[in-house]
């Protein structure tokens, strides 16, 4: 019952979401500036909210989501540069590499069972191998931006001379985000995935293939970010080692457990709060007080943690009913 | 009768270091019986079970499971071939309602559209509608251990393996708990293998017991020659003619 009352206010708040977030460019649209910060924000809702998949649902904490941004900006930005490939279709084998490299690493982990904090911290380890990697990778990489061809309003090179079309593109993203994250949460993956995040051994004995179920979940998070990844690099208009960022990576793992794990909406909500003050400050007050942003990121930080430890999403939930008084709490065997 | 055989384990070994957890242990057990097995902590009960079940891999031996040898295979694959356990320390799902816990164990033999039938059967059979939207991990060990045999009945095993389901319980959830089981056998032919330490459990509900000691498969038949077996009260109570000395095991 309250699942369904639940699943009928997630719409409702999305819906709400989704029709202001169209408008947004008619508020901002003269000032170029804050359409790229309200783009900012977006991004991280739609990293966040990939990474829910494998972060909230599947219950691990992967730290990994820049790797796969800028696999993604990477591959997209190489092909324009290199064949003139148009970014449309770049962008798809930008989220193929992502995918494929998010195998790569995907495979022997589950293979030997890495998982909790060693899976933190392996996946927090990748995004800083492969910074070196593209930073000594000079074909491709290199110390050195590597700019985009520039092209003013040339859609063929998804340049437009405007940040709007980049914060309808991203908002897109973040649309089918959503879509991917609520249809895996009532599927038969999504029940495998939230089953095998609490307990494997417990799922496995119920038949959830708990290996290929976390492959899987990984390749949708990873084909999203690496989608997203390519569009990233057409906004800043250049490629750069410096987009595998394991601090940032951090953050999106803080907003998606913020926002509350396994919740659709929750890690979007985390974003649009956190990261929408940090850059409001940072856009409004960074010159006279700078780093003030940083105090109440953490304040909310705080906050979230005391009184919401399961995320800022269940301010919108109904409760589960719980048991009457006599039954007996779950106490020690033995 | 039927006396068709539904799991056979030969040699089955299992070493932790220089302790044998499992030595050599050879038994069947025929579909559609209640089987207990019992014996002192440290038997290797449970490492017998997560050896079953795929969980962790034995030394020697095999285990036969339908006709299929089932010795490497993975836990989630044997589920499917129709094999299915609870833990002892209960295993809950504790941020998953009992409906959706249910529904995970469900899922195995049914696709998208039936399984909410098979979700209403498991929550009727075992009467769990009233807490059916429980969040698992604010339920007491009763109920939990409920939810743990109902979701693991609902994925439809052949042969469900309980690991200390009575542990815990006060004497009145065990009758109600043993009823339950009783029916469950009786209903869906499930066939039912039972650790327990429960003596009154074990001895009112199964038709066969095995006995394990130290690894070793010490003596098998039915509660009656069960509870007169010389090895068996050794093995529980320590030898009689050195009483004074001896440990209990």
């Amino acid at each position: 019952m309250n699942h369904k009352k639940n699943q009928n206010l997630e719409n409702l708040l999305l819906l709400f979401f989704l029709v202001i977030a169209l408008f947004v460019p008619l508020i901002f649209g003269s000032n170029q500036y804050n359409i790229l910060l309200v783009t900012t924000v977006l991004i991280y809702g739609v990293m966040a909210t990939s990474w829910n998949i494998i972060g909230g649902l599947a219950g691990q904490v992967d730290l990994a989501s820049f790797a796969y941004l800028g696999l993604g900006a990477f591959t997209s930005g190489t092909l324009l540069i290199r064949f003139n490939l148009t970014p449309w279709i770049g962008m798809i084998f930008g989220g193929l590499v992502a995918v494929g490299f998010a195998l790569l690493i995907g495979i022997p982990l589950f293979r030997f069972r890495i998982k909790e904090v060693w899976y933190a911290l392996t996946t927090c380890a990748l995004v800083e191998i492969l910074k070196v990697v593209f930073n000594m990778w000079e074909e491709i990489g290199g110390p050195v931006e590597r700019y985009l061809p520039y092209f003013s309003g040339s859609p063929y090179h998804m340049r437009f001379g405007s940040y709007v079309p980049y914060y309808y593109l991203i908002l897109g993203m973040l649309v089918i985000a959503l879509l991917v994250n609520s249809r895996i949460a009532r599927s038969k993956l999504g029940f495998y995935l939230k089953a095998l995040g609490e307990d494997e051994s417990a799922a496995e004995v119920l038949g959830v293939n708990t290996r290929a179920c976390k492959l899987r979940a990984l390749v949708y998070y990873s084909f999203l970010i690496g989608v997203t990844g390519a569009i990233y690099a057409n906004i800043y208009g250049f490629i750069h080692p410096s987009f595998f960022n394991g601090q940032e990576s951090i953050k999106i793992a803080i907003l998606g457990i913020v926002g509350g794990r396994g919740i659709t909406y929750g890690p979007l909500l985390a974003a649009l709060l956190l990261v929408g003050t940090q850059e409001l400050l940072r856009a409004s007050l960074g010159a006279e007080v700078s780093g003030l942003y940083l105090v109440v990121y953490s304040v909310i930080l705080i906050l979230v943690v005391l009184f919401k430890p399961k995320g800022i999403a269940t301010f919108f939930q109904f409760k589960n009913k719980k048991p009457a008084k006599q039954e007996v709490k779950k106490k020690n065997v033995i | 009768m039927l006396s068709e055989q539904i799991l056979k384990t030969s040699k089955l070994t299992k070493r932790f270091g220089n302790l044998i957890a499992v030595n050599q242990v050879d038994l069947e057990i025929k579909k559609g019986e209640i089987i207990g097995l019992i014996g002192p902590n440290g038997a290797g009960k449970t490492t017998f079970f997560n050896l079953i079940t795929g969980l962790e891999a034995p030394d020697e031996g095999q285990v036969i499971f339908k006709g299929t040898n089932i010795t490497t295979m993975p836990p989630h694959a044997i589920c499917k071939l129709g094999m299915s356990r609870t833990f002892q320390v209960a295993k809950s799902f504790t941020e998953m309602s009992v409906e959706e816990a249910i529904r995970v164990g469900a899922y195995n033999r049914r696709g998208e559209e039936e399984v909410q039938n098979k979700v209403d059967w498991a929550l009727d059979f075992f009467k769990l509608e009233d807490i059916r939207d429980y969040k698992c991990g604010d339920l007491g060990l009763s109920s939990l251990r409920k939810v743990e045999v109902a979701r693991a009945a609902a994925t439809e095993p052949e042969l469900l393996l309980l690991d200390e389901v009575g542990a815990g319980l006060t004497a009145a959830e065990l009758l109600k708990l043993m009823s339950e089981l009783k029916r469950l056998n009786q209903k869906t032919k499930i066939t039912l293998c039972i650790v327990e330490h429960v003596m009154q459990m074990v001895m009112g509900l199964c038709e066969r017991i095995f006995v394990l000691d130290a690894g070793v498969l010490i003596a098998k038949g039915i509660p009656s020659e069960i509870s007169n077996n010389q090895r068996v009260i050794e093995a529980y109570l320590g030898r009689r003619s050195y009483s004074e000395s001896s440990s209990t095991g």
